[in-house]
């Protein structure tokens, strides 16, 4: 991948053997109190990555006799309370746009992994007519803004496929990606030829290589590819706005955007919706993360 | 393997390019047709030439979009600096250094929306900026931040690049940890200190990311709409302060009813956007090679 060599290290080691074990202790020294250092770094990044959130919880907590807006600022509420929460439950089905935010990404996440992880498959390991073509033709797609795309795709869903207003006009165009496709084939290209030939050697159809060697070996990537498609399924916000106006049918995204038409100034009510919608998907997030990091270093290698 | 027809291949693809004829490739050529008519959504379209791209290059909210679409574009090189930054600074074992990279992805999987309730809760006249800058002397009355013209725009990059810096240093950590240990032992041995390690060794490792994350994060830039949307509560913002090319187009098509108009806009963005990936290709080949 990079042009450094391997040589150069190789011919440099042995004038360092010479004093290396007093310069061993003398490093570990220096790491300890380097450690305090990177802790300190890394809470001071923390809290910037993390704060508005935190902030958010906080004012979300505040009752009524709490300053939300003073000089210097209340940081932690003096009369903590969860009526906030009550309030913005009681106006607005936050569980309901929860339980379709969840029901739009599980379909969009399963089926689009499905079906990227099927085009992926004859694009890394089959020669046929119009292999590259096709690859090109998708990648090319890639460059696109989905934006662009809104227009004709409102008209579709109005006229065409019905489903205005509905779930399935957010999850229908979400069922393939381009990138996830491009994703997968890097992923089926790691794989050795050997294994698959010898599985059809041992007279395994295409459809069972696919489905038995092929995708448990690639697993790590996949579940990348699932949880990427999964975050980005949830947060999506345009088209979903476009689509979804219902009171009862809305995502969290689209939802969250009419939470702040409705309470416009009440900042402790904006804040606990906020708060409501950010935290399931962190716990989630929290769950799967280290899959996503080991898959994503698979999946991008350039 | 055999030159004959086989049909398992495209039987393997269908589904995918089925979809993507459908919700890509077609409204691309709708949106090319709708370009050249006067079209609103209801009544049928009706062709009008090029009178659209006529009006589209003497609107100066377009030329004012586009300009600020270009200016966000700023935001890529701090991305790429300072997520590489990041990269190299949780790329270390510490014992919980798994709970600070979980922290620092807080923002890429919250959503712009949440994310951008949150910033404009921060940035409010009545927010917390203005109260600890208060609080501290540094001013004396609140600033009106998502209400100055001059400032929407970096409030909404920095907003970018604080929600990207997580998300785009987890693709650096993963390109650092694919360098062999030892180059950096032997940078040691050779005397470089910590900063001529990370500039010889790190940055020509990571060049394939670098590029990556260039063309994502440049691509996202060009299309710039959630915290606009957010931060200016769906106005644009005063004298339309904030308005990139994707919110101009959202406007006209979706607020305004203009499908045909915003369909040349939408022509508009897209050549800039394939020039931009050429460019982009261009400069990926040069730089790899080997290849």
């Amino acid at each position: 991948m990079s042009a450094i060599g391997v040589a150069e290290p190789v011919a440099a080691e042995p004038s360092a053997l010479v004093d290396a074990r007093s310069a061993k202790r003398r490093r570990r020294r220096r790491q300890r109190l380097g450690n305090v250092g990177w802790y300190a770094i890394l809470t001071f990044l923390a809290s910037i990555t993390v704060f508005p959130f935190l902030w958010m919880l906080l004012t979300s907590l505040k009752g009524p006799l709490d300053p939300i807006a003073s000089v210097p600022p209340q940081l932690i509420p003096g009369h903590p309370t969860l009526d906030n929460y009550g309030r913005v439950l009681a106006s607005l089905p936050i569980v309901q746009f929860f339980v379709n935010s969840i029901t739009v990404s599980i379909f969009v996440t399963a089926l689009n992994v499905l079906v990227s992880a099927l085009a992926a498959y004859p694009l890394a390991k089959m020669r046929f007519r119009g292999r590259d073509l096709i690859f090109y033709l998708l990648l090319a797609t890639l460059i696109v803004p989905a934006q662009l795309t809104y227009i004709p795709s409102f008209i579709l869903a109005v006229n065409v496929f019905h489903y205005y207003d509905s779930l399935p006009a957010v999850i229908v165009p979400g069922l393939a990606s381009a990138f996830n496709i491009f994703l997968m084939r890097q992923a089926f290209r790691g794989v050795p030829n050997d294994l698959i030939d010898a599985a059809r050697v041992d007279g395994a159809g295409e459809w069972r290589v696919w489905w038995q060697i092929l995708l448990p070996i690639v697993r790590p990537s996949m579940a990348a590819v699932a949880i990427f498609t999964f975050v980005t399924s949830w947060n999506d916000f345009l088209w979903p706005s476009l689509m979804l106006h219902s009171r009862d049918g809305m995502t969290l995204p689209v939802g969250l955007a009419a939470l702040q038409g409705f309470f416009s100034s009440d900042f402790r009510s904006i804040a606990a919706g906020v708060t409501m919608t950010v935290v399931p998907i962190l716990i989630f997030f929290i769950f799967v993360q280290r899959y996503f990091v080991r898959g994503l270093a698979g999946a991008v290698k350039g | 393997m055999t030159a004959r027809f086989r049909a398992t291949p495209y039987l393997f693809l269908l589904p995918a390019v089925a979809l993507i004829a459908v919700f890509v490739v077609y409204p691309i050529l709708a949106v090319v047709y709708y370009s050249f008519t006067d079209y609103d959504i209801i009544t049928p379209p009706v062709w009008v030439g090029l009178e659209n791209f006529l009006k589209v290059f003497q609107d100066e909210t377009f030329w004012l979009a586009l300009t600020h679409s270009v200016i966000y574009l700023i935001a890529t090189p701090i991305l790429i600096v300072l997520s590489i930054a990041l990269a190299i600074v949780v790329n270390r074992r510490l014992p919980g250094i798994h709970l600070y990279r979980a922290l620092y992805f807080v923002p890429a999987v919250s959503g712009s929306i949440a994310i951008g309730l949150s910033w404009r809760w921060l940035f409010d006249r009545n927010g917390l900026i203005n109260g600890v800058l208060q609080s501290l002397g540094v001013i004396h009355d609140p600033i009106q931040w998502l209400a100055s013209p001059s400032l929407i725009l970096p409030i909404a990059m920095l907003l970018t690049i604080w929600a990207g810096v997580g998300f785009y240093s987890v693709i650096f950590l993963a390109g650092l940890q694919n360098i062999p240990e030892e180059l950096y032992d032997a940078a040691r041995i050779d005397g470089c200190n910590d900063v001529q390690k990370h500039w010889h060794i790190s940055l020509p490792g990571l060049r394939p990311q670098i590029v990556f994350v260039a063309v994502i994060s440049s691509l996202a830039a060009l299309k710039v709409f959630d915290e606009i949307y957010v931060l200016t509560a769906r106005t644009g913002g005063i004298l339309d302060s904030g308005v990139t090319m994707v919110f101009y187009l959202w406007r006209q098509a979706f607020q305004l009813h203009h499908a045909g108009y915003a369909s040349a806009i939408a022509i508009v963005l897209l050549a800039i956007t394939l020039v931009f990936s050429i460019v982009n290709v261009r400069l990926l080949e040069r730089q790899e090679p080997e290849r």
